[in-house]
């Protein structure tokens, strides 16, 4: 609106409030768990399709495709992960510079379907061999 | 057929599934939107890539904790690599998902549609009731810090007062819908409980006590749509979506009669017009109208027609709208004794519906022969009416 532009705040009447933010409790779901729980023992676990044999990482309940429940889960070998896509953040969500920059990858396993977001180091590159430094969540990864 | 829609197919439902309705599911949204889906589907005996598009109903985003719910949904739904839509019209959303599935059947756009309703009204804490904080007009409204329980203690007041209805009058509702959910192997809280029990439970807003209220859930339900050729190969028993209507009145809570839910009349005015009622009241014959508070499932009957203007309670102490009676009203139990994951709410009134028509509502099922069933929903700023009627 035309008011805006030419800066009058002060003169308009307005009424000011604040919108605050609730608290939330997310279930992660039982496939959600597997995955989880397998973080705490540093395995990665996947879920496998009963009927496409698809591999979900991170695990989930069921295929988006045959629509199947799926109630196998597998390790998958976390040594053949791989980054699928980078990226480096400069500045926080104020706009702030950061003093060292930030590199988030998404790291991915082979014949697997998904992907997980984590924090990277190291030579990190597309393609590049991946290891998992901490398997708190996020993980945080090494590009070799 | 003359409301200003034209159709080019007739639709049926041939398919439905819902989960348990219980606070705080351990499943994610999307796990449970995925199981009453592939029920619906099971149950239809179709698979997903029969499905030529998807509907999906969820009220606002903020219950779940996620934006964009539809999307966040999509996969869950089978809505993957498929023409998706999302409808919320608030409380009014579960019958509106089932509308939106009929409108594009009944359009001769696609063939089968799974619409899914989904609500997980847990994880927001304390309680989702601080969700409802910004729907109110921020300057005229908001200042008094109002929540839902206020204004449906304001509507309930004059209700009651327009027609000299008496709570313990009204709490014959939550008495009946309570025992009725007893039948249904979904509900959260079906129970026996007494007129005095709803009397002495805790004063929330007055007059709302806590008994005459729906419980927070986490749920969902969904239902397989098919045009009429499509329906006769999967099924003999295909229920037919013979009407539906929906309205959305002024949205301005304050400007409007709190007696009487007009929105519900003209959403159901244009469901029967549809589907050739012309004596509701003596033509359905079972009724699942929309019950989060129990003045509501009242309020509502008499909107639907079913009941003139603040007779509904007279009726129901006779026993008319009991499972065994005349016109047998949420007998699955309603959300006052199934749950109330608000959108999956609504859809489960659909399915209960479906399922009486059908013949396998099992212990629900009511005592006399059914032909014509309506389910409702209502929502919104309080404003949206949504009805379907349905036939075998």
């Amino acid at each position: 609106m035309s008011w805006e532009k030419i800066g009058k705040e002060g003169s308009l009447l307005r009424w000011y409030d604040v919108m605050e933010a609730d608290k939330y409790e997310y279930t992660v779901g039982p496939a959600g768990e597997q995955f989880f729980n397998g973080l705490k023992e540093g395995k990665i676990i996947g879920s496998k399709c009963p009927k496409c044999g698809k591999i979900y990482v991170p695990a989930r309940l069921y295929c988006e495709d045959c629509f199947v429940k799926i109630d196998s889960y597998v390790e998958i070998n976390k040594d053949e992960a791989y980054v699928d896509s980078y990226t480096i953040i400069y500045r926080d969500d104020e706009g702030n510079k950061l003093d060292i920059p930030v590199y988030i990858a998404l790291i991915r396993f082979p014949n697997t379907k998904g992907g997980i977001l984590c924090y990277a180091e190291g030579n990190v590159r597309i393609g590049g061999k991946v290891k998992i430094t901490s398997f708190q969540w996020p993980l945080r990864v090494k590009v070799e | 057929m003359k409301v200003n829609i034209y159709l080019n197919k007739r639709v049926a439902v041939i398919g439905a599934g819902l989960t348990l309705f219980r606070r705080r599911l351990l499943e994610t949204p999307q796990e449970i939107a995925w199981e009453a889906a592939r029920k619906a589907l099971d149950e239809a005996g179709l698979e997903l890539r029969d499905i030529d598009c998807v509907v999906i109903g969820s009220a606002p985003d903020a219950f779940d904790g996620v934006h964009m719910k539809g999307e966040y949904l999509s996969h869950g739904s089978g809505g993957i690599r498929k023409p998706v839509s999302r409808v919320f019209v608030g409380g009014a959303t579960g019958v509106m998902t089932a509308i939106a599935g009929w409108y594009h059947v009944a359009s001769g756009l696609c063939q089968r549609v799974l619409a899914v309703a989904e609500e997980k009204m847990s994880p927001s804490r304390p309680h989702p009731q601080a969700i409802f904080k910004y729907i109110w007009d921020p300057i005229l409204e908001k200042p008094l810090n109002p929540n839902l329980i206020w204004i449906f203690a304001m509507e309930m007041h004059r209700y009651m007062a327009t027609y000299g209805i008496k709570k313990e009058d009204i709490a014959l509702v939550s008495v009946k819908n309570k025992r009725n959910a007893l039948n249904n192997p979904y509900a959260q809280l079906g129970a026996n409980i007494t007129v005095e029990d709803v009397l002495k439970s805790e004063v929330l807003v007055w007059p709302v006590q806590l008994l005459d209220v729906s419980p927070v859930s986490d749920g969902a339900a969904a239902i397989v749509l098919a045009s009429e050729d499509v329906a006769r190969r999967y099924t003999d028993t295909p229920v037919w979506v013979e009407g539906v209507g929906w309205t959305l009145d002024n949205t301005e809570w304050p400007a409007r009669d709190l007696a009487y839910a007009r929105y519900v009349e003209f959403a159901a005015r244009m469901a029967y017009k549809m589907a050739g009622i012309e004596r509701p009241n003596k033509e359905i014959d079972v009724v699942e109208p929309y019950d989060p508070f129990d003045y509501k499932e009242l309020h509502h009957l008499e909107a639907l027609q079913l009941a003139k203007r603040g007779e509904a309670p007279k009726l129901l102490k006779e026993g008319v709208f009991d499972i065994d009676g005349d016109i047998p009203s949420s007998p699955s139990g309603g959300l006052l004794g199934v749950g109330n994951p608000i959108a999956a709410a609504g859809l489960m009134k659909v399915v209960s519906i479906y399922w009486q028509l059908k013949g396998t509502a099992g212990k629900m099922q009511v005592k006399k022969p059914v032909h014509t069933g309506l389910a409702q929903a209502w929502g919104d700023l309080m404003q949206a009416g949504t009805v379907i009627v349905m036939r075998n």
